[in-house]
Order: C-alpha cells, then structure tokens, then sequence
C-alpha cells in the first residue's frame, strides 16, 4: 500500500516524479486545502471547481520542477494563488465578472451533512464569502492562508512574499476586518455564528 | 376515534411560532478567531467529485512527467 504523499515529504522518492496512484494521493491530501482556497479566493463554486482542475494538471504537467525545498502543500498553494491572480486579471482587463446569482454564495456541503446541515452550511458560507470580498486581496489571502493548520507563518510570509512578523502584524488587522465584516453580514446576530472580538 | 388537540387555534399558533423560534435559536456557533471559523468552513466543504474525473482524463492524456532535472542530472541525490 502507497505511504501517504504527505507522510514522505522531503524524501528522494518523493521529489521529481510520481506514479499515477502517488498523484491520486497527493491529490487527495490536499484537493481540500486548494478546492477551499480558490473557492473563497474567487468566490464562485464552478470557477474554484475549474481552478482545482488546472492546479493539479499544472502540478502534474511541472513536476519535474518541484524540487523539495518547499512542502507539496506549499508548492500547490503557490500554484493556485498565482493561477487565481492570473484569472483575476483577465476577467478585470476583459471587464468581466462573476454572476450574481445565487452559485456565487454556494460551497458544497458533505454528502453526509442532514438537510438542516447543508441550509446553516450554505448561510454561513454566504457570509463568510461576503465578509470576505469585502476585504482586500491581502488580507482574504492571508486569513485563508493562515487558517489552513499546515502551514507556518514562515510559509504563509514566504508565499505572500513578506517576513513572518510582517505576516502576524497583518494577521490582526485583517482579523479584526473580517470580524467587523462578518458582523455586518449577519441578518439575525443573537441566533448566528460569530466571531469573538 | 379521531384525537383532537385541546389547543385552541390561537393557542395552536402561538405554540408553532414558539417551536419556529425555537428551532431558530439553536446553539450560537462561536468562534475565537476569523481563521478558526474558516477552519470550521473548510471541513464543511467538500471538492465537487466532477474535478478529479475531470482531472483523471486530463492527465490521462499526458505523458508521465519526466524525473526531476536533479535527478537526472545526479541520479537522485538531492542537490
């Protein structure tokens, strides 16, 4: 049975090149961690959902140019931001941009979630994605960054390009941006999700 | 025997408002912190399956990708 991708990072064997099936699992350690950073990145389900598709096929196709000086996750995360960024620019220069129906609000919930789940999961992403394109590039990155448990200041600074003090100093800001945003998106604020400030 | 409420329909109706409300005040979701809610948002978030059938073909069409360029070079040791 194949060791987890994200078990053997930093080995030989895992640098350079993998086998189909050593890509499905790096695919599935960390399809998450992208699918959910392009999500909120771009705020629309069906272009997070196209975007996770050419992270991968852009990882796939470079392999040979990962050299393991930085995590897969990282590696991957560097992809997305700047796939992100590059669509970002060409609906701007186009002026194009996303719809506003309803599929900008919506995540997908587990399969398993109970119908109850999957309505309290789509309101809270609604306002979490609301919160978040009311902040600047900066900051959603940096708390989208930040949250993911993987990564260290060192790597969030190092994909931001900024020093990992510069990082915790934005940190509380956009933290306490979002808070405020977050707040502001609530229809009913004794009954819903908060944030402690 | 048909089993009838000892509800009024005023008393029925404040009693269903009452259970609306309370299914609206369901524990309150409290988080410290803007990234620990993003936390909580991203474990709830599942990748649509569409994206690794997708993926699959794609990759299917590709040749394998070559060893890294150190590796040829060195034959496997890191440089």
């Amino acid at each position: 049975m194949n060791e987890p991708v994200a078990e053997r990072e930093g080995s030989d064997e895992a640098l350079g090149s993998l086998a189909p099936s050593e890509f499905a699992d790096l695919y599935a350690a960390h399809s998450r961690a992208i699918y959910y950073l392009t999500l909120r990145f771009l705020g629309d389900p069906q272009k997070a959902e196209d975007a996770t598709h050419d992270v991968f096929l852009k990882a796939f196709r470079k392999m040979d140019q990962f050299r393991g000086e930085a995590s897969w996750r990282t590696w991957l995360y560097r992809i997305a931001i700047n796939h992100c960024r590059n669509l970002q620019q060409a609906w701007h220069s186009r002026h194009l941009f996303s719809n506003a129906d309803e599929a900008v609000w919506e995540n997908t919930p587990a399969t398993t979630d109970s119908p109850l789940r999957v309505l309290e999961t789509k309101e809270l992403g609604e306002r979490i994605q609301a919160a978040l394109d009311g902040l600047s590039e900066e900051y959603r990155l940096l708390l989208l960054l930040v949250a993911d448990e993987e990564l260290s200041y060192e790597q969030v600074g190092a994909l931001t390009g900024q020093s990992p003090d510069a990082v915790r100093g934005k940190l509380h800001r956009a933290r306490k941006a979002f808070a405020v945003l977050f707040k502001k998106s609530d229809p009913l604020p004794e009954h819903e999700a908060s944030i402690k400030t | 025997m048909k089993h009838q409420s000892k509800l009024n329909p005023e008393q029925q109706q404040s009693r269903q408002v009452g259970t609306e409300q309370q299914a609206r005040q369901q524990p309150a979701l409290e988080f410290a912190t803007a990234e620990e809610l993003l936390r909580y948002d991203a474990a709830h978030t599942t990748v649509p399956a569409g994206v690794e059938r997708r993926l699959q073909k794609s990759a299917g069409d590709l040749p394998r990708p070559k060893p890294a360029w150190w590796k040829r070079l060195w034959g496997g040791t890191k440089p």
